[in-house]
């Protein structure tokens, strides 16, 4: 069997054939082998060891797994209000990142999307994909020195006689949010892009020339038609933002702990790996539960066009 | 009801259809006040970087390079920035290879299981970057093999990280690619290994090249993964960043924000040439 076959029978799906290739039955298919044992033994087993640790009773200073399988650590972090209140306050703050991403992120989704000047479209895309790869704590600095109490946008308002003192933009659970949204933007748009341009023109000029205003077909029917981007981008951005922990650790002054913070505390201050450990399964459940409940909606709104 | 349009009519209809190109002016407001929130930051970072006093006030009190000369001379700064720029360099080329590799089989092969193979290669991305380092530096204490507090061990996480967006611009490469073409080459007597290295390599590198590119680009801005796995001696720049911005906050760091932020746009602008980003999207999770 050479490759040619496998490639010009690309339908073929019985599960003696797949057997048969992995066995060798070509050669190009080992190709996989080197990525495939690198993820298993620096991936897989790494996280699911995490996970094991998670149950074992909490010993300060102890990191070796000591199989003895207990509900201890989460018992813990589900009745103590520091923790599992960091853990409402994360899927708040998240949350809200997500709306307010949607919001600023669709018009500019919309504008690049409907720029024909390929041109233009690049230039638009350059920045945005420049603002998302930039690394985000260069752009915390530049935010930080916008919002500090003496920072430019205060220092601005104090000048024009607007305010007497200094807003309080960060250092508190608001300037976490403005850090997020800043961070995850790039995400939405990119998430929305697709989305819009696959939109068929004539279904809004079709709404047009039946009378409806061009508000109207915006809303009823563009906006809707985008639902799966407004999710799968609301989804990445709520995923991203629960799971940072720089934004908090820098724009939060140490003031809002969240899920990430803790666990940093936990191990790198505390020693207690196996609950810090819990509380990093805990974070890793709620950005799947996130996942699924997606996927429901994704199904209901999509509508057939999958 | 049923009337015939006049030609004035069907004209006001044409130039109708001509201004729904156009987008509306409240969207462009919405887009541009968007654009600054992304840039404005940057832009900040530019300025911080080239002023002349201490703290930066608008309007700027001059224009220096006395805190890019600060960087310049810096050891501590200067050692990061070029580990970091090591780190991205390894863990690029070893994330293109690996990652190269597995987008051949996993585009150009059916088999049973290869979508799950697939989400078996983009799961490091669906895993909080501070939970994936957490899990190796366990693994790296427990199994006592060396790489806990090592370069290698950093090297491991930024692979894992990176692999997913070589595997997806090479796939994205590989789908659009003719198989035909190679399977031309086949019957005109080419060995499999010959009509691959003559005529789908060459046709995929681009593709490969700006997966590269984003290889580098992301290890190099990587923050989360490289949190449990830094030492005082391995600090890559967004680490040592990090501790500035919670200590000293000098505009040094500002300094070094501006030859972070040419590295990207210099990244970008390559991958522009060689790859089409109107057809880029947002990673999928489903």
């Amino acid at each position: 069997m050479n490759t040619m076959d496998l490639t010009s029978s690309p339908y073929q799906n019985s599960f003696g054939r797949s057997v048969r290739v992995f066995l060798g039955g070509s050669r190009v298919f080992w190709l996989i082998l080197p990525a495939f044992a690198f993820f298993l033994i620096f991936f897989f087993v790494p996280v699911l060891s995490l996970f094991l640790i998670s149950l074992d009773k909490p010993v300060a200073g102890v990191v070796e797994p000591q199989w003895s399988f207990t509900a201890t650590n989460f018992i813990r972090f589900f009745t103590r209000d520091t923790y599992y209140g960091a853990a409402l306050r994360s899927i708040e703050m998240a949350t809200l990142v997500a709306l307010i991403t949607l919001v600023l992120g669709y018009p500019l989704a919309f504008m690049i999307a409907r720029t024909e000047n390929p041109g233009r479209n690049t230039f638009y895309m350059i920045l945005v994909l420049c603002a998302m790869q930039l690394d985000m704590v260069i752009r915390l600095y530049g935010l930080m020195v916008l919002l500090g109490d003496n920072g430019l946008i205060n220092r601005a308002l104090l000048d024009a006689g607007w305010i007497e003192e200094p807003l309080p933009l960060m250092y508190n659970f608001s300037g976490v949010v403005i850090g997020l949204v800043q961070f995850s933007l790039p995400l939405m748009v990119l998430s929305l892009i697709g989305v819009i341009r696959s939109i068929n023109p004539s279904l809004e000029e079709a709404a047009r020339s039946l009378g409806a205003t061009r508000r109207a077909a915006f809303w009823r029917i563009i906006v809707p038609l985008s639902m799966p981007g407004i999710l799968a981008g609301s989804l990445l951005v709520f995923a991203i933002s629960i799971s940072s922990y720089v934004v908090p650790a820098l724009m939060g002054g140490w003031k809002v702990i969240v899920m990430p913070i803790h666990i940093y505390q936990q191990i790198a201050e505390l020693g207690k790996w196996q609950f810090g450990a819990a509380i990093a399964v805990v974070l890793f459940a709620t950005s799947v539960l996130a996942v699924v409940v997606y996927q429901r909606y994704a199904a209901i709104t999509a509508g057939g066009r999958t | 009801m049923a009337k015939v349009a006049t030609s004035a009519e069907l004209r006001v209809a044409s130039q109708r259809r001509w201004s729904e190109r156009a987008i509306p002016i409240s969207i462009q407001i919405g887009a541009w006040v968007s654009f600054v929130i992304l840039l404005l930051p940057v832009a900040v970072v530019v300025l911080a970087g080239l002023n002349s006093g201490d703290y930066l006030t608008f309007p700027p009190e001059g224009l220096s390079l006395r805190w890019v000369i600060a960087f310049l001379t810096s050891p501590a700064w200067m050692g990061a920035y070029g580990f970091s720029m090591a780190l991205a360099l390894v863990t690029m080329v070893i994330s293109t290879v690996l990652g190269t590799a597995a987008a051949i089989v996993l585009s150009r092969y059916r088999f049973r299981g290869r979508d799950m193979l697939r989400a078996y290669f983009l799961s490091p991305l669906i895993l909080p970057g501070v939970v994936l380092g957490l899990a190796l530096y366990v693994f790296y204490v427990v199994t006592d093999i060396g790489l806990a507090k090592s370069m290698t061990g950093l090297v491991i996480g930024h692979v894992l990280v990176t692999c997913p967006y070589v595997i997806g611009t090479v796939s994205a490469a590989l789908v659009a690619f003719d198989v035909s073409l190679e399977e031309a080459a086949r019957s005109l007597g080419a060995s499999p290994w010959t009509a691959f290295r003559r005529i789908t390599v060459p046709n995929i590198s681009a593709g490969v090249a700006a997966g590269a590119t984003f290889a580098f680009i992301v290890s190099f801005g990587q923050f989360d993964v490289s949190l449990f796995l830094s030492t005082p001696n391995l600090t890559p720049l967004p680490i040592a960043l990090y501790v500035s911005l919670r200590y000293t906050f000098e505009p040094t760091a500002a300094a070094a924000g501006i030859f972070a932020i040419i590295l990207v746009v210099v990244s970008m602008l390559i991958t522009s040439r060689l790859v089409s980003l109107r057809k880029f999207g947002g990673i999928k999770f489903s």
